[in-house]
């Protein structure tokens, strides 16, 4: 009985298989998602398979599957786990010419084997009661080794990808060298332990613990919507938005992006996924929930972030550096003792 | 009709603790093998009932090879029946399925095999309860009861009277004596109590330094 | 030696073939050790590999000692004495188990932080200002302690218990009448036998702790686990992170190897349980208050306090979780866990079994080699699973990729991973069965099969049930490897908690928190009631 049972048990998820379908594996997740995928499905008849997980876990997964792989799609953020997978060959280049008129070249692959589909940028938050507009005006971040800013910065700790990425960029612009100064600096600078998401950092300048914070940009229109509660809201209220280095490069950004897994077995659908998520509607959908900035021109972030201005320089860097330098970055970190 | 030649056992193969046991025995007697504690007679009694190999020695019952060096007839098909010092009921079973687990056949005739030696024993009241609620004494007597249902060629004892005080002693001793005796079932005993083994046997034999030896009668 | 394993027994048979299955995933992740050593060996000996192993084991001192004394602590008072709350705490202890280490952590952030509810709590009560914090930091190797300790006691406490139980009184009152003090029989006669229980639940205690990725990385504490994962997520070195996965488990071997010599010689078999009937100890006045606070202080942090935080969370922002996908989400994650438990079980029994039968050591081998599953990180196992699974994919094509993206694959990796626990229950529970058991049995004309199934397993049952409860519990709140190996569009509790935790997003996590708290009572409920059952003058 418990046998036939078992094996009964065993067969139920053998899901039938749709005639039309495309797969994606992704390391992002929003409730409203799977209105967006219905939305997709009704549009074109195709069935949308969601595996969700860590960005780097799925990396492996396509790396083990190999030609067996059942994924046609991955998405994920920052732009070095792209770079990772396009790197060891894992992707194909997208031919849609709908998308690569609409995403500009530096936020795709090399060979356009991925593009971005929302923008994110790694500002500075301050407190007003504690930072100057002189010691604000020009800001940049090779600025905050500074020894003015000493115990004054909330940054969290480098096993986090965003600092990865925005040190691999740092050494993309200036070398390892002078990079591993400026860390050092940095580190000295620190308010406190590195601990926390970017949003402890915020809040940890909110509330004095610290004048700047090094967060993304997202984060302070997620606590203004109210969504984390009416104490982050306040707390948000509180702080204001820099973006560093607008007289000079500009400002980091860093994308969330799709690419094509090179044994797709639908490219196809996969390329109408993408760009259906590149479409107004996507697009509008993507930025209300996460407030980065969108892809497309004609879509307006969400006013939670607009607040601070959409008109900023942004670096023209390709974020495919931040993959190439990301282990050296890591290092880096290692060695200055940041934690 | 039990035959057992020059059998050696060790614990670890450094020294051996039983040094060429040999013994015959009769249908129907009654042994007793008399020796203190680590003198080896427990594990003389598991060579026999097949629990462990003797590293050197064959034995036989009824003309029949149990064990030699290169043979060994595993304990289930055996048919010996074993009586433990204590703590050998089934603690999960109730007395009746005790004494059943090694009857094979129709339900009904299990039980009365059981009920028929419960009663022998003295024990048949308390069928349906278990072990846990019986006194040491009663629980022996379930034991040998157990041991006897599949009307074993041979019966083995490790010291079964051990545990119980001096009345309850006598007369279960008398008791199975008696069973023992009509139904001409051979048994070997082994104890470190020497009116246990005069009580009960033909024939007592002394466990010392690995080797048996007849035992002075007093 | 006569009594050699005997190759040609089913079960040895059997129990090799288990052995193969889920080992080789274990060995996948091992064999890199034979592999290249790439240049960031130096870099990580240079700079971070002393912090990591100084992190890790003051982590391990400080959640052994901790959890020792809880677990302990609370198993001797409840199963010897009577006092206020007795009956309740008995079961209430275990249900930390409930609670995952991270959701705990994210608690104690969400709780203590300078804007957690506890400030803002106190603030409001006093109207003050925000500057003032009350709460001492918590995002630091004490904080990972409390929460590591908090979470896992259970596991010494079951043992324990289970062990203290079934330890005849008797031998403690001859103890006393010996002049050994109170404190003396406990530490010197009590606390030694039942040894092995104890270090059953500490080997798993330990080997949860290193193996926690979720709790480290939230305080943001540079352990030997966040250091595996360093050097894979932003090295892009999964070598290297393999190797220092294989060295965490020959840490672990090392010390389990010293553990079996060290109780090598001593024969800890205690004989059937005494099933005579013992009346506890009923405990007045200043004692009894005392013990009642000593069970409530665990089971206060370790469930009551994230439960109400959660929940505060999860009626502040939304219950949708309920209506949406409580069902197929609880339904998926209980249908995989009974399965995993289930064959877990099986498992431990016939390789338990076998050793027992045959008396060789070997079989307590491959036990111990099975169990080190349980202290690889999850997402390092499931890489090994994978590439185990595409590799016999690729050489097995008849069977059209059955492996990969099946839950075939979740099931090997839940088996591994709770293996450690199915090993110490049932280990512990044959500790306690006379080997007159079988001799008898076997004089019976028993087959094995028959002392298995008709003498064993149901002297096991208790074992048996708290594996089954144990394995269930951990794959509940499992999550790496389950992200990863599951199939399309099949989601458990954990995985839609860890969906929002992953981002923080604790307020959305809560919901589904809940739930795997609550799925997670039911084993819970009927292992006290098989415990409670099972105790000595009670029968069936």
């Amino acid at each position: 009985m418990k046998i036939k049972l078992t094996i009964f048990l065993f067969f139920i998820f053998t899901e039938a298989s749709f005639a039309s379908e495309v797969n994606v594996y992704t390391s992002r997740h929003y409730d409203t998602d799977e209105n967006l995928y219905d939305l997709f499905t009704e549009e074109t008849g195709i069935k949308v398979n969601i595996i969700t997980a860590k960005g780097n876990a799925l990396i492996e997964k396509i790396k083990a599957e190999d030609s067996n792989t059942s994924a046609d799609v991955f998405i994920t953020v920052d732009a070095g786990n792209l770079w990772k997978l396009q790197k060891e060959g894992f992707f194909q280049s997208i031919e849609s010419t709908e998308i690569k008129s609409t995403v500009p070249k530096r936020l795709r692959g090399p060979n356009d084997e991925w593009v971005g589909l929302a923008k994110r940028s790694r500002v500075i938050f301050y407190n007003p009661d504690k930072v100057s507009s002189d010691e604000l005006d020009n800001l940049s971040y090779e600025n905050l080794s500074d020894s003015k800013w000493k115990g004054r910065v909330a940054i969290r700790s480098s096993n986090n990808l965003y600092n990865q990425s925005l040190v691999a960029s740092l050494i993309a612009h200036n070398g390892i060298e002078k990079t591993e100064k400026w860390a050092r600096g940095l580190v000295n600078n620190f308010a406190r332990k590195p601990q926390g998401n970017d949003r402890a950092q915020i809040i940890a300048v909110a509330n004095g613990e610290a004048d700047i914070a090094i967060a993304n940009s997202y984060y302070i229109g997620l606590m203004l919507s109210g969504e984390k509660g009416e104490a982050q809201k306040k707390a948000a209220m509180k702080v204001g938005l820099h973006f560093p280095n607008q007289s000079g490069r500009g400002t980091h950004i860093n994308i969330s992006g799709a690419g094509i897994i090179k044994h797709s077995k639908n490219k196809e659908n996969a390329e109408k996924f993408i760009e259906f998520l590149l479409s107004k509607k996507a697009q509008t959908h993507i930025i209300n929930n996460t407030y980065e900035y969108p892809i497309l021109e004609n879509v307006k972030p969400n006013k939670n972030i607009l607040i601070f201005g959409e008109d900023f320089k942004e670096d023209s860097l390709s974020v495919t550096n931040y993959g190439k330098f990301n282990p050296e970055a890591v290092k880096l970190m290692d060695r200055v003792g940041w934690q | 009709m039990l035959k057992i030649e020059n059998v050696f056992h060790s614990y670890n193969q450094k020294e051996d603790i039983l040094k060429g046991i040999n013994l015959d025995v009769s249908k129907g007697e009654i042994i007793s093998i008399l020796g203190g504690s680590g003198s080896g007679k427990t594990s003389f009694l598991r060579i026999l009932s097949g629990l462990e190999r003797p590293h050197k020695g064959k034995i036989e019952i009824d003309d029949v090879l149990i064990v030699s060096e290169n043979y060994f007839l595993p304990t289930y098909k055996r048919n010996i029946g074993l009586v433990v010092q204590e703590k050998g009921l089934f603690p999960h079973l109730n007395i009746i399925k005790n004494v059943c687990f090694g009857l094979i056949g129709s339900k009904e005739e299990q039980n009365k095999v059981a009920i028929d030696l419960l009663t022998t024993f003295k024990v048949n009241q308390y069928q349906d309860q278990y072990p846990n609620s019986l006194s040491g004494g009663e629980q022996q007597r379930v034991a040998i009861a157990r041991a006897l249902a599949p009307k074993p060629r041979v019966l083995l004892m490790d010291e079964p009277f051990g545990s119980l005080d001096r009345a309850l002693r006598e007369s279960l001793r008398e008791e199975t004596k008696l069973f023992l005796k009509s139904n001409r079932i051979t048994c070997l005993m082994v104890t470190h109590d020497e009116e246990d083994a005069l009580s009960m046997s033909d024939q007592i034999f002394l466990l010392e330094d690995g080797k048996l030896n007849t035992h002075q009668q007093l | 030696m006569f009594y050699k394993a005997n190759i040609l027994s089913p079960w040895t048979l059997l129990s090799l073939l288990i052995f193969c299955i889920f080992a080789s995933p274990i060995f996948i992740v091992l064999a890199s050790l034979f592999g290249e050593y790439s240049d960031n060996w130096i870099h990580l000996y240079k700079y971070v590999l002393g912090g990591y192993v100084y992190n890790s084991f003051l982590l391990i001192i400080g959640v052994s000692t901790i959890s020792l004394f809880l677990g302990i602590g609370t198993a001797w008072l409840t199963s010897n004495y009577n006092f206020f709350g007795k009956n309740f705490f008995d079961w209430a202890l275990i249900l930390p188990l409930a609670v995952p280490p991270y959701i705990l952590a994210y608690t104690f952030t969400g709780l203590f932080d300078s804007y957690g509810t506890a400030n803002n709590l106190i603030r409001e009560i006093f109207s003050l200002n925000s500057e003032y914090i009350f709460f001492p930091n918590v995002r630091n190797i004490y904080g990972a302690i409390i929460v590591f300790s908090f979470t896992l006691y259970p596991y010494i406490y079951l043992a324990t218990r289970i062990a203290f139980i079934n330890q005849s009184r008797s031998l403690r009152e001859v103890g006393e009448t010996l002049g050994f003090s109170k404190f003396g029989v406990f530490f010197k006669l009590v606390l030694p036998m039942v040894r092995p229980a104890i270090i059953g639940g500490l080997m798993l205690v330990i080997m949860e702790t290193l193996s926690d990725f979720g709790a480290v990385e939230h305080f943001a504490i540079q352990t030997f686990t966040t250091g595996i994962f360093r050097t894979w997520y932003g090295m892009y070195d999964l070598q290297t992170a393999m190797q220092l996965s294989s060295l965490l488990l020959i840490f672990i071997t090392f010390f389990l190897v010293l553990e079996r010599y060290s109780r090598n010689n001593i024969s800890y078999t205690s004989g059937s349980p005494t099933y005579g009937k013992i009346e506890n100890k009923t405990l007045t006045g200043r004692k009894n208050i005392l013990s009642f606070l000593f069970c409530l202080t665990p089971l206060s942090i370790g469930f009551i306090l994230p439960i109400s935080e959660l929940t505060n969370w999860a009626l502040n922002y939304k219950l949708d979780f309920f209506e949406a996908n409580f069902i197929k989400n609880s339904f998926n994650t209980i249908y995989l866990a009974l399965l995993a438990a289930i064959f877990c079980t099986f498992a431990a029994l016939i390789i338990n079994f076998s050793g027992r039968i045959q008396k060789t050591k070997f079989f307590g081998f491959l036990s111990s080699a099975l169990a080190l599953g349980y202290a690889l990180p999850g997402i390092i196992l499931a890489i090994g699973i994978m590439q185990l699974f595409i590799f016999l994919d690729n050489n097995l094509s008849f069977l059209n990729f059955v492996f990969t993206g099946s839950i075939l694959g979740l099931l090997v990796a839940y088996v591994i991973k709770a293996y450690a626990m199915s090993n110490t229950s049932i280990e512990s529970g044959y500790i306690r069965i006379s080997p007159y058991m079988e001799d008898v049995a076997k004089t019976l004309r028993a087959s094995n099969f028959k002392i298995l199934t008709r003498i064993h397993l149901p002297l096991l049952k208790t074992s048996f049930l708290t594996s089954i409860v144990l394995v269930i519990s951990e794959v509940i709140k499992e999550l790496p490897a389950t992200l990863i190996l599951r199939p399309f569009n099949f989601d458990t509790l954990a995985v839609s908690t860890y969906i929002y935790a992953s981002e923080e997003r604790m307020y959305e996590a809560a919901a589904p928190a809940i739930a795997i708290v609550l799925v997670g009572l039911i084993p819970i409920y009927f292992l006290t009631k098989t415990i409670r059952s099972s105790r000595p003058g009670k029968e069936n």
